[in-house]
């Protein structure tokens, strides 16, 4: 069964994270990219992906005269899409062992971030009948 | 340059989507495949994925001793993820008029949806994570 781990965060999130010491950022991603070496060899691992800051995020609402529309203001609440893991585990709660565990990577001091990780499996639609 | 394209909504979107009508579902299936198809014979198409419900969602955190600490409970104004591609493109200004074509997808009656869809762009995830 294939599920993605989806870590999101407000602007103001990632302003601290970026505040981090480089010793804090260093041990965080040395945990996270433990993570992903022990998911390779379990077999479990399918793709990761880090998304680029959200100062840089713009929405596209349709086209105006063969043009897009952008917009690049959200407000404060919103939710960014930080970065992802696919996995491929035996049970949903595998699953949710391993958001877990990323959900427990260090953060500043050594403390463990406690970021929430959101866990959805995917959509299966029917093949075109031929 | 990588983008990643995202469609998201809330769950009174979904419930909405739940009773269009079977011909409406058809035409929108569809068009997401004419235009996954397009993304590849041009070759800018890298990955995509629809998500499940979110009634199925769940949101876990680490407790004090690491273990996991699972929630389905959810805010009514959260924005769930419902589907992404990822494109491999020259510029933004390419990734934005592919996304105003996603955005263009036919809803009920065959009309363009116009819904927003969120640009962009991911960095080299398997290179930082020494992959």
């Amino acid at each position: 069964m294939k599920y993605i781990l989806l870590m999101t965060g407000k602007k103001v999130g990632v302003e601290s994270y970026l505040a981090w010491s480089q010793k804090d950022r260093n041990a965080h991603m040395a945990v996270l990219r433990r993570i992903a070496k022990e998911l390779t060899a379990s077999g479990e691992f399918v793709a990761t992906q880090g998304l680029a800051g959200p100062q840089e995020a713009k929405v596209v609402l349709g086209e105006k005269g063969g043009m897009p529309v952008t917009d690049g203001v959200f407000p404060e609440s919103k939710e960014f899409l930080l970065g992802y893991w696919i996995v491929d585990v035996a049970t949903p709660e595998r699953a949710c062992a391993i958001a877990g565990r990323i959900s427990a990577a260090p953060g500043p001091g050594g403390m463990p971030t406690n970021v929430p990780i959101e866990v959805r499996g995917f959509a299966s639609y029917p093949e075109p009948e031929s | 340059m990588r983008f990643i394209l995202m469609m998201t909504g809330t769950r009174a979107n979904w419930d909405e989507y739940a009773k269009w009508s079977k011909e409406d579902l058809e035409r929108n299936v569809a068009f997401m495949r004419a235009f996954g198809k397009e993304l590849k014979d041009s070759g800018v198409f890298v990955a995509t994925e629809g998500l499940g419900w979110p009634g199925e969602a769940k949101m876990v955190r680490a407790g004090k001793n690491g273990e996991a600490i699972t929630d389905g409970v959810f805010p009514e104004s959260k924005e769930f993820l419902a589907g992404y591609w990822i494109i491999d493109v020259e510029s933004p200004e390419q990734a934005y008029k592919i996304a105003a074509r996603a955005s263009a997808a036919p809803g009920p009656e065959g009309k363009p949806r116009g819904i927003p869809i969120e640009v962009r762009q991911v960095l080299s995830g398997h290179a930082d994570l020494g992959l």
